[in-house]
């Protein structure tokens, strides 16, 4: 490599090392010539403008949320957008996942019982067993292409049943991918509903969980099922 | 997001040459940063997280096949030549032309640390965060791109210290 000595001022200046204008040099000139100027305003704002629509179509403004309550699985919460259900949470508290909330979908969370009651009624209803399956629209459009197929994928698995990471990542033509079908399914926004609890390691164990008390949850969730569970 | 999307399209439209496409490309980067941010654990410096999106999806969208496109026309576009007669338009707009296609054939990384060094005002430890590489790193890409460029565009150089 060449000496720093060796640079010609305008290149010292360029990186950094010497203040003071670059000079006549011709390629920073011509550099300049090419790049300085940039995009024009106008089309600066197109961009800008067709990003914040993109964007607003791929999120909701606000989200309504609720709390599901105490459950066996400990506190759960719930939270809704126009198009359904968006988050349920293990959350400690309120203002804990009121916080996660926004972070994860940069909406606004707005707490409504009108608005997310029925999703925090069925998911009660089922933790408290008195209910098997859910009939809720659900707001997908902030996953990947990738994670929606595995999450799809995992809801298609009945109640009771458990299959494995491997099974999974073959049955979504993906059979290389069990890693990312895991990592996938740990970070489910919309856990029981997406029953992502159902999908276990290859040898039989639980494989991980990401929620509160990470496998015990999984584990009581497939108990509350009537999945068999030989060993925890 | 929104605070940085129009400097984030400067910085596509230089990378990629000045061609229209860099706005398809922004919105792809922009959605990509949208889903990946929940996954994101705290950022140190969202300005440095968005170029390293950036860079990369302008990356698979030039392998996925966008490359040579509409660069001559464009560079009409962007340039109204300063030069007085005819044939000093000429030579002007043929050495610019041939700086463009340097910059372009630069290795991909190289090109990136260059604009973001000189064109977005980046500091090296941005530039270092949006190409995941050290500060050195960083700096020997811009160093690399410089003398590259200026070893190709040697003769370029020469004609104008003549004229």
């Amino acid at each position: 490599m060449t000496s720093r000595q060796t640079l010609d001022p305008s290149v010292a200046a360029w990186l950094g090392d010497s203040p003071g204008p670059a000079s006549e040099d011709p390629l920073t000139s011509a550099l300049d010539r090419l790049y300085a100027s940039g995009p024009s305003a106008g089309e600066v704002e197109r961009a800008r403008n067709r990003v914040r629509k993109a964007l607003s179509g791929a999120q909701p403004a606000v989200v309504y949320y609720d709390a599901v309550g105490r459950t066996r699985v400990g506190p759960v919460f719930v939270a809704v957008s126009d198009r359904g259900v968006i988050a349920v949470e293990f959350a400690a508290s309120e203002a804990a996942f009121v916080r996660s909330l926004r972070a994860r979908t940069g909406a606004t969370p707005v707490r409504s019982r009108q608005q997310a009651g029925e999703a925090s009624r069925q998911l009660r209803e089922y933790l408290n067993g008195k209910r098997t399956r859910f009939a809720l629209p659900l707001d997908l459009r902030r996953m990947s292409d990738f994670q929606r197929s595995v999450l799809l994928a995992a809801a298609r698995i009945p109640r009771g049943q458990v299959t494995t990471y491997a099974q999974l990542a073959r049955r979504i033509g993906r059979p290389g991918a069990a890693r990312a079908v895991g990592q996938a399914l740990g970070h489910n926004p919309i856990p029981i509903i997406l029953p992502c609890h159902r999908v276990l390691a290859s040898d039989g164990s639980l494989g991980g969980y990401t929620a509160r008390d990470g496998v015990r949850t999984k584990a009581r969730l497939l108990r509350l099922e009537g999945a068999q569970l030989l060993a925890e | 997001m929104d605070t940085y999307s129009g400097e984030i399209f400067g910085y596509l439209w230089r990378l990629l040459g000045g061609r229209p496409d860099a706005e398809d490309c922004l919105q792809e980067a922009f959605l990509r940063a949208l889903r990946a941010y929940p996954r994101t654990p705290r950022l140190r410096n969202p300005r440095a997280w968005l170029y390293r999106i950036a860079t990369n999806t302008a990356r698979s969208h030039l392998a996925r096949g966008a490359r040579h496109l509409a660069r001559t026309a464009d560079l009409d576009a962007r340039l109204a030549s300063p030069a007085s007669s005819v044939a000093d338009a000429f030579d002007h707009r043929q050495r610019l032309e041939a700086v463009a296609a340097a910059v372009e054939a630069l290795p991909p990384r190289q090109r990136a640390a260059l604009l973001m060094r000189k064109y977005q005002e980046l500091d090296y430890p941005a530039i270092a965060e949006a190409l995941d590489c050290t500060q050195a790193a960083a700096r020997a890409n811009v160093y690399q791109a410089l003398k590259k460029l200026r070893h190709q565009l040697d003769p370029v150089a020469k004609t104008e210290r003549m004229a």
